[in-house]
């Protein structure tokens, strides 16, 4: 009874929720049902190859513990995760200290700089490729004015420079988001205390240690996590550039399941790899936000 | 005794009946479809076609005629052709029905049968009287590249067969073929026509000319090394599979001996071959930096000038060679029947008689040679009557020679396999290739191979595999006739 008056009291207290119920089914609908039904398709036996679409229990998953290529995808992605994040967290560092201070044309100097993070990554990709191409490529005719020689270097299938290749694009990519948002988390550090302790006699590095590092440490966490998990599901510039190759030398977890999935139309054991994908992904995550202190 | 009156007697009875019985005989199968298409006046229908320069073909020519002559619209989906086979099956599994008439590499077509993707066309075949017409597609693809378990699923389309082109004043020089002979004491064969003498030929001339042009240069790069190789490994005697076990058998001596013979090759092939692609391999041909090359027959084409006037064709570089170039088969006297395409009907289609009746036309003995005639397509000749044509053989001076060597390409030639999940098979040989140019072991690449081959024949059904493989090694071009 008090309740009935309560609403009636209240009589917009329902009509908020019906306004909220589209968006709500809208995100149900495109976040929730995929993940579910693929959930459903990863204990089946679909592919697109076959008539066949019988339940398969664990059997997918149970293939994901032999599949030599899937485990060495993922090292190839971890690979190219721990090189690429620490060197462009330090590039972006450096760069971010270096247009702290006011200077002649820093604006037009920053907007230069960034331009490399808003070229989509397989554009990006493609480009490198012809730069790095051995014939017609740019790269290998200035090497070779340097050497004196003709220069082909097959940055894209020599094992010893694909990995360099890669994670050069990479870095160049990336680097210019890390020094935006660390140039703008030190803009905020408070001058005073980095003065203080300066007219203390404290030096750059424990300066930096005890005063910066702490004050922006928040956003810089931020952005490695953002990078790292960029990273993890690095594609573009991959595909762009190798494929996966050579063999599968550079194929990474995303280039791995886009392959089983619109390559070999494996519907089902992709859907599997992808729930692996997301274990995995949500364990690290968990760990990398409590150890950050982000948590808190 | 048959008299030669019987003989007249007897013609003239034929002829009756074969009038009475067959009276659209007086009428071609481009003219019956023509026909029977007007019903469908003012009605779409969609065709997939490879994107680029192929689909000028319908954008530009045969669309636009067919609408002419039907009223019947074609609207034309490009697909990059790596993409084809994934949106043709889509569609049928989405049951969405979006496209009609397909383009489709006849080594999918196990696979797109197995699914039920593709429409019969035999009952189509028989109502429009297009058997006859079939019958003059040369054998190679006809016979292999139309069927599958005994139903017609696909028309040939294109006469897709590499060819070996040589350059006549590099090879025909007087002083190089007399050093030749001094250094090996015997004439320079023009053109070589194993692979023995190739590589000593291309070697020889690197080192004499000092690479100006090289001997030779090939596709390396591994979406085309896989075509390569499944030509060279079956020249060299090599077997895909032990047809009783199914067990692969591509790591055999043959395997071997084609991958250690590549990497040496390289060595008097232009520096970074390794990731040489068509254009790549097309550029240093057409200028005149390669005295020898293997591809496609658009390649005889350009080298001649043949169409690159036109704006479309920029790309292709300026041929320097023009006049200079010799046709062949490619060393072993097999060349691959890389690709091509067939002609189908989806089975998802709503609009199934009036796509047959458009393909019916396309494919037609005088559409065709049309269409293999246009300039800027990359439609090759696959028709008996594609080969003799007085027409074509005029296009350009040596434009007969090249007739001759695509001819004798396509009834020597050798089929793509063509297996359930075709694709899975490739892709390891792609990656092979890739490894290779890593620098990998040929042997231990290929151990791996052969592995991953019989893990997915494994995945796929023994018994179902050895049925799929038994019936395309039973056909004509499977394997060279030793």
């Amino acid at each position: 009874m008090a309740a009935a008056t309560a609403l009636r009291a209240n009589p917009d207290r329902n009509f908020r929720y019906w306004l909220l119920t589209p968006a709500i089914f809208l995100l149900l609908l495109v976040g929730l049902f995929p993940l579910f039904y693929s959930l459903i398709v990863s204990f089946m036996r679909i592919d697109m190859m076959d008539t066949d679409t019988s339940f398969a229990g664990l059997y997918n998953y149970a293939n994901l513990f032999s599949d030599k290529r899937l485990w060495a995808a993922l090292g190839h992605t971890l690979l190219i995760t721990v090189i690429a994040l620490p060197i462009e967290l330090l590039l972006g560092l450096a760069m971010a200290y270096l247009f702290l201070e006011k200077m002649p044309g820093r604006q037009i100097f920053i907007s230069l700089l960034v331009l490399p993070t808003i070229i989509s990554p397989i554009v990006a990709g493609a480009t490198w490729r012809l730069l790095f191409d051995n014939r017609f490529g740019p790269i290998n005719q200035v090497l070779g004015w340097f050497a004196g020689y003709p220069v082909t270097a097959l940055w894209t299938l020599n094992p010893k420079l694909v990995y360099p290749a890669i994670i050069f694009c990479e870095i160049w990519q990336w680097t210019p988001f890390m020094f935006l948002i660390l140039l703008a988390a030190l803009s905020n550090v408070d001058k005073s205390q980095t003065e203080a302790a300066s007219i203390d006699g404290a030096g750059f590095f424990r300066t930096f240690r005890r005063i910066v590092l702490p004050a922006i440490w928040p956003v810089m966490a931020i952005a490695i996590l953002i990078r790292g998990l960029d990273l993890v599901r690095i594609f573009d510039i991959i595909w762009a550039l190798t494929a996966g190759g050579p063999g599968t030398m550079t194929e990474t977890i995303s280039v791995y399941t886009y392959s089983q999935g619109f390559k070999q139309f494996e519907t089902s054991y992709t859907a599997a790899i992808a729930f692996l994908v997301i274990v995995i992904l949500t364990v690290v995550v968990v760990w990398a936000i409590r150890r950050m202190g982000l948590a808190k | 005794m048959v008299t030669r009156r019987d003989l007249g007697k007897i013609g003239l009875a034929a002829g009756f009946a074969g009038t009475f019985t067959r009276p659209a005989w007086a009428e071609s199968a481009a003219d019956i479809a023509v026909k029977a298409a007007q019903q469908y006046r003012g009605q779409t229908i969609t065709i997939v076609w490879e994107a680029g320069l192929q689909s000028l073909d319908p954008l530009n020519f045969s669309g636009p005629k067919w609408k002419e002559l039907t009223g019947i619209d074609v609207k034309v989906v490009e697909v990059p052709v790596a993409e084809m086979f994934t949106k043709i099956m889509q569609d049928f599994r989405s049951g969405a029905g979006a496209y009609d008439a397909l383009n489709v590499i006849p080594a999918w077509m196990p696979d797109l049968v197995n699914a039920g993707a593709l429409e019969v066309l035999d009952p189509f075949v028989d109502k429009y009287n297009y058997r006859d017409e079939l019958q003059k597609i040369a054998p190679t693809y006809r016979d292999n590249q139309m069927m599958v378990n005994g139903k017609i699923y696909g028309f040939p389309d294109d006469g897709d067969v590499f060819v070996m082109y040589y350059r006549t004043d590099v090879l025909g020089d007087p002083a190089l073929q007399a050093a030749y002979k001094e250094k090996f004491g015997t004439d320079l064969p023009v053109p070589p026509t194993n692979w023995k003498d190739f590589d000593q030929v291309g070697q020889f001339i690197t080192e004499f000319t000092d690479g100006k042009p090289y001997g030779a240069a090939f596709f390396r790069e591994s979406g085309y090394g896989n075509f390569m190789f499944q030509e060279r490994f079956r020249n060299e005697g090599g077997k895909f599979f032990d047809g009783d076990t199914m067990k692969a058998t591509i790591n055999s001596d043959a395997g071997v001996k084609v991958l250690t013979d590549w990497v040496a090759e390289n060595k008097w092939a232009p520096p970074g071959v390794e990731q040489w692609g068509f254009v790549e391999n097309l550029a240093a041909f057409l200028q005149g930096q390669t005295a020898m090359t293997i591809s496609w027959p658009p390649y005889g084409r350009w080298a001649a000038s043949y169409g690159t006037d036109q704006e479309v064709m920029s790309w292709v570089p300026k041929s320097t060679i023009a006049g200079k170039v010799g046709y062949a088969m490619t060393p072993g006297g097999h060349p691959e029947l890389a690709a091509g395409f067939c002609l189908s009907v989806s089975s998802a289609s709503k609009n199934k008689e009036a796509a047959y009746l458009f393909i019916q036309w396309l494919n037609s003995e005088s559409v065709s040679l049309e269409r293999v005639k246009l300039p800027y397509a990359l439609r090759d000749p696959f028709r008996d009557s594609h080969f003799t044509d007085p027409g074509y053989a005029a296009l350009w001076p040596e434009a007969k020679d090249y007739l001759k060597a695509l001819q004798d390409g396509a009834n020597n030639g050798l089929l793509d396999l063509s297996l359930l999940q075709t694709d899975k098979y490739e892709e390891v040989l792609r990656q092979s290739v890739s490894k290779l140019w890593a620098g990998e072991d040929p042997k231990a690449i290929l151990d791996t191979a052969a592995g991953e081959w019989d893990a997915i024949t494994e995945k796929i059904g023994v018994d179902k595999q050895k049925a799929v493989y038994a019936d395309w090694a039973s056909k004509s071009g499977a394997y060279p006739k030793m």
